[in-house]
């Protein structure tokens, strides 16, 4: 059991000790004391994130967070199960690469992207996730012609992923207006669960 | 405590709202603001012109158009170069010139902690003064900045954070809320605030308290800077966000949808943050154009319910 003595510290100090630690070896299990209940909270989501089941105990004025190491496998597993869908339906989902449908000529294939993903919906409930990347991510700016669509999607249930790195890359961070932004892993995550993936 | 006060006083200390506001005539009322506070990024001159934006935005969240500011500073003179306070007030008088705000005087101290800021007046038609109290059922309310920098400081202080992050924030909050504060005279704004120290939940608190209304915020539509939500997923919160979710927790209903992380976002401190406007719907959507062609951020963030339960309801 690594133990960390964090109390006296303000944020973030105890969570970039508490880093550190988990750096140099990834103990099975560690204890982490804090003084406030501010560092409680936040070493608390660190641990979590780092995959570490926790308890915390209370000690006078001070915390002790308590992690347990739920190990790389339970963690990608309990990640599958938060995003795990019904399971008496097919998942579709719809990964767009770009804000154009099919190569060739570049105003059609923009008007062919409107409809496409207008018509979509006829897909109904089997539509399970919509993963925008690269120039595909353009579609949920502000001046998205689809923006009103894909904002009915979310609205009706339908999960949107914008890659985050991608409106970073065209300094679009700012303008997005649908859709959940999100990082490699997520996406990857949920091509791996789906039961079919159509790429456009 | 009871506070002096006479019958020209518009918006006084009772009312608690970004600046106060005292009539001269029947055509002219004063804005009177003053903020400061210790650096909030490692370069001097970025920390002056955040300090002077911060202190300006006062004004424009009344409606109002900044006239007159004055320095107030705090340095430690016997532990710090003097080039380092030359450049936080050059960061100040740059920020001021850009709103074209005259700078007519300030005051120093010798203090351990290094502080920066300004008292700004400004003026305002008296019955144009905006404030925080006055949203109506079916309005819309517009956000003019992404949510996210006080995480994102803490992870900057945590040495988390990339160079070109903390440019992209660094620009955000020294950036005025001058462009939005001057679209806002065209249109039927009901009441504005800007977003600072309490998080957007906080400042919308204060705005529902009294309302008869409850609000309704589209989470997936409210700005924030993406890395925010990795950082609070990392614990990288500041002491401020939990005290400000404790403060106003009982207010709000989250949907069971919306993520422990973007509900991190929506009650983080903000340093210098956007103007949060609440407007009929007709009007947010071409407030939000017009602010967005001249390259801002604005976006619709969510609307103002006839339910007199004063609840915030966030999905």
């Amino acid at each position: 059991m690594k133990e960390i003595d964090c109390r006296g510290l303000a944020c973030p100090a105890p969570v970039l000790h508490t880093k550190a630690t988990l750096q140099q070896d990834r103990p099975e299990s560690v204890r982490v004391l804090v003084d406030n209940a501010a560092s409680q909270e936040n070493v608390r989501r660190f641990l979590e994130s780092e995959g570490y089941e926790i308890r915390i105990e209370r000690t006078g004025q001070d915390y002790v967070i308590v992690g347990r190491a739920a190990g790389a496998a339970a963690r990608s597993e309990e990640r599958a199960a938060a995003a795990k869908p019904a399971p008496d339906r097919q998942t579709l989902l719809v990964l767009c690469t770009s804000d154009r449908l099919g190569r060739g000529d570049d105003e059609l294939g923009r008007r062919l992207m409107v409809n496409f993903l207008k018509t979509l919906r006829e897909v109904g409930p089997d539509l399970w996730r919509l993963v925008f990347v690269n120039h595909g991510v353009k579609l949920t700016i502000d001046s998205s012609e689809v923006l009103e669509d894909l904002k009915g999607y979310e609205t009706s249930g339908l999960k949107i992923l914008v890659c985050g790195t991608c409106l970073n890359h065209f300094g679009l961070l700012e303008r997005k207006q649908v859709g959940e932004t999100t990082n490699m892993l997520d996406i990857v995550t949920a091509l791996q669960l789906a039961d079919k993936v159509i790429t456009v | 405590m009871r506070f002096p006060t006479d019958e020209n006083v518009i918006v006084g200390l009772e009312r608690a709202d970004d600046a106060g506001v005292y009539r001269v005539s029947e055509e002219l009322a004063l804005i009177q603001t003053v903020d400061f506070f210790t650096p909030v990024v490692d370069d001097p001159y970025a920390f002056g012109q955040i300090a002077a934006a911060n202190a300006l935005s006062d004004v424009y969240a009344m409606g109002g158009v900044p006239k007159t500011a004055m320095n107030l500073v705090a340095f430690p003179v016997k532990e710090m170069d003097l080039s380092i306070l030359r450049a936080i007030l050059q960061g100040g008088i740059d920020k001021i010139r850009e709103a074209e705000v005259v700078l007519i005087g300030g005051h120093s101290v010798e203090d351990k902690e290094l502080k920066y800021g300004l008292s700004v007046t400004g003026f305002v038609h008296p019955r144009r003064v905006l404030t925080k109290k006055n949203l109506r059922a079916g309005d819309r309310l517009v956000l003019t900045k992404p949510l996210g920098t006080g995480i994102v400081n803490t992870a900057i202080k945590a040495g988390l954070a990339d160079a070109k992050l903390v440019e992209r924030v660094t620009r955000t909050m020294a950036a005025l809320n001058r462009a939005a504060a001057e679209r806002l005279a065209a249109f039927r704004v009901h009441a504005c605030t800007d977003v600072t120290g309490f998080g957007l939940i906080g400042h919308l608190a204060e705005m529902v308290s009294g309302s008869g209304t409850s609000v309704h915020l589209e989470a997936a539509a409210i700005p924030v800077f993406p890395e925010a939500l990795d950082f609070a997923r990392m614990g990288l919160i500041p002491a401020g966000a939990h005290r400000n979710r404790e403060f106003r927790e009982a207010m709000v209903d989250f949907d069971r949808g919306v993520s422990r992380e973007r509900q991190d976002v929506l009650f983080d401190p903000q340093t210098s943050g956007g103007l949060l406007i609440s407007l009929p719907a007709e009007d947010a959507g071409a407030l939000c154009a017009q602010i967005r062609q001249e390259g801002g951020t604005a976006a619709m963030i969510g609307e103002v319910l006839p339910d007199p339960a004063e609840r915030i309801r966030v999905g």
